[in-house]
């Protein structure tokens, strides 16, 4: 038993220390989420389609470089 | 060893030979910064698609398929060593010198200049490294077929290409840019990837004819060119082999997730100890380290992989070797799979049906990518400087104090919540990415979580700079 009471003690110690963590912060209430969610869609798709345009104009120049050679 | 000699002093005589950003000597403003952050981007995304000349072929299977992702490199181009040599002695380096194998004195100016270009030729020297690598392995087809002519320019070329990616890095940090370079990349090259596959126009020809690629595309074209509109319907939502609509919803789902989650913190009040006696907080995220974990696992996954579809491709037979994992080629993507060994059960089960016939492998992996990520991310905060102590020193550094705490005890109250924090928030970081991955969300688990705490970490950076601009006009 003490070998599994020396697996089993800091896993119980962590859940507990996480559960009081989890207890004590501060969550986003819906304003700030719709707040944050918009702006990080926002630059998640403007990313997206610099690399998507880039990509999509490379097509057609990368088959006359390879057909080329 | 002798007084006052340091191994970081090795590297005094090779600064002069290494490229070097010189700091700015005035504040740059804010759009000049964008402008920079931009310009940077497209070098890179250039470089990404800009085929390798002299290469014989691209067509074998992938052995870094498994990594690209995370290292924002692309087959076959100029970009294939991708963030590789800059990420790997970035994180040599903070590991020794956060382990003190290194000795370093972040307070005198030599020092930092010496780990600056110790990183540097680090990177420069694992670039040239990997790329003969890669020619001599026979990526690009085997080196009697290119010639020895062709094979050095093709090394040439990656080594440039690296060095570039390592200017750009530079310049972003130096205060050039916004946040850094290697972050900008990794995020771009993933949400670039998910666009991709949602709105693709290329074609890929299946049982039924041809199909686009893009699941949006294939939606509208689906249900405008068949007849059977509700078949239609069902194929563009569940088809197999090619991103379809479930999997959009998915991303989105997970992105959604990990933004709420992003917001958990626990503000502790700060309080200034000179004569003003501002007031302020210093916020302990749940995500206390970002997504540095899930970078870690990642790389250490990767690097099993790497080692054991070598090993197996030259010792198949071995007992030790299919114990660390065998491999076959699928029969979709032609990419090497796992099938058994190590490598095999920390892969991610590809669907909740092979979860229900597999569930050893199910629960190994599970607590595999839970415990992994936990670990990483404690480990992390004593080797990046972020630890309780290390935050109590900065803290006191700035004559800061925590209101109805002694000094002494600041270091005790954060040791409440750092360590948890960091261990709990990878955990949370590898539920994440089992929860992504199962759900078929585009991009990987590990790609969307990357994705959107680097996008979250732009727009904190963001907001200070145009904090920091105002208040600059403001006086």
């Amino acid at each position: 038993m003490d070998a599994i009471d020396s697996v089993v003690d800091p896993l119980r110690d962590f859940a507990k220390d996480s559960i009081r963590l989890v207890k004590r912060c501060h969550k986003p209430d819906r304003k700030e989420f719709t707040k944050v969610a918009v702006r990080t869609a926002i630059g998640f798709v403007v990313m997206g389609f610099v690399g998507f345009f880039v990509k999509l104009i490379f097509i057609p120049i990368n088959n006359i470089i390879v057909g080329a050679t | 060893m002798v007084g006052g000699f340091r191994v970081i002093h090795l590297v005094r005589p090779f600064l002069a030979f290494l490229p070097e950003v010189q700091s700015p000597e005035r504040k740059i403003p804010f759009r000049e910064k964008v402008i920079y952050t931009v310009i940077s981007l497209f070098i890179f995304l250039v470089c990404s698609q800009l085929p390798l000349y002299g290469i014989h072929s691209t067509t074998g299977a992938d052995p870094f398929y498994w990594m690209r992702v995370i290292l924002a490199s692309s087959r076959g181009t100029v970009m294939e060593l991708g963030i590789t040599p800059i990420v790997t002695s970035g994180m040599v380096m903070q590991l020794l010198a956060g382990s003190k194998i290194i000795e370093i004195d972040n307070n005198v100016r030599e020092d930092r200049a010496l780990l600056n270009g110790a990183q540097k030729l680090l990177g420069i020297l694992i670039a040239v490294g990997q790329a003969v690598a890669y020619v001599l392995s026979g990526m690009y087809g085997s080196v009697g077929e290119l010639g020895v002519g062709n094979a050095i320019l093709i090394i040439v070329q990656l080594c440039f290409a690296a060095i570039i990616v390592l200017c750009l890095d530079e310049l972003l940090q130096k205060g050039y840019g916004l946040g850094s370079g290697i972050s900008l990349f990794i995020a771009t090259n993933i949400c670039e990837s998910i666009i991709w596959k949602a709105f693709s126009p290329t074609t890929i020809n299946s049982g039924r004819g041809a199909q686009f690629e893009g699941a949006v595309i294939a939606l509208f074209h689906l249900l405008i060119t068949r007849t059977d509109k509700v078949r239609a319907l069902r194929e563009a939502f569940f088809r197999q082999n090619l991103p379809n609509v479930t999997n959009l919803h998915a991303t989105v789902l997970i992105f959604l997730i990990v933004i709420y989650f992003q917001g958990f913190r626990v503000v502790l009040p700060v309080r200034s100890k000179n004569a003003r006696g501002q007031r302020g907080s210093y916020p302990i995220k749940l995500f206390y380290t970002s997504n540095m974990p899930i970078i870690l696992q990642s790389a250490l996954v990767s690097n099993i992989y790497f080692i054991s579809q070598i090993l197996y491709r030259k010792f198949g037979g071995n007992f030790l070797v299919n114990l660390i994992g065998t491999w076959k080629e699928s029969e979709y993507s032609g990419q090497s799979i796992p099938v058994g060994g190590i490598a095999y059960y920390i892969t991610a089960p590809s669907s909740l049906a092979e979860m229900a016939t597999h569930p050893f492998h199910a629960l190994f992996y599970l607590v595999f990518m839970l415990a992994a990520c936990a670990l990483f991310s404690k480990t992390w905060i004593e080797v990046s400087g972020s630890s309780a102590k290390d935050v109590a020193r900065q803290l006191r550094e700035q004559q800061m104090v925590m209101p109805g705490h002694r000094d002494s005890n600041l270091q005790k109250e954060l040791n409440r919540y750092i360590p948890t924090a960091a261990a709990f928030g990878g955990l949370c970081i590898g539920a994440l990415t089992v929860l992504a991955d199962l759900m078929g969300a585009i991009g990987s688990g590990t790609g969307i979580l990357l994705a959107v705490t680097i996008i979250y970490q732009y727009f904190e950076t963001f907001e200070k700079e145009k904090a920091s601009e105002l208040g600059f006009f403001g006086l």
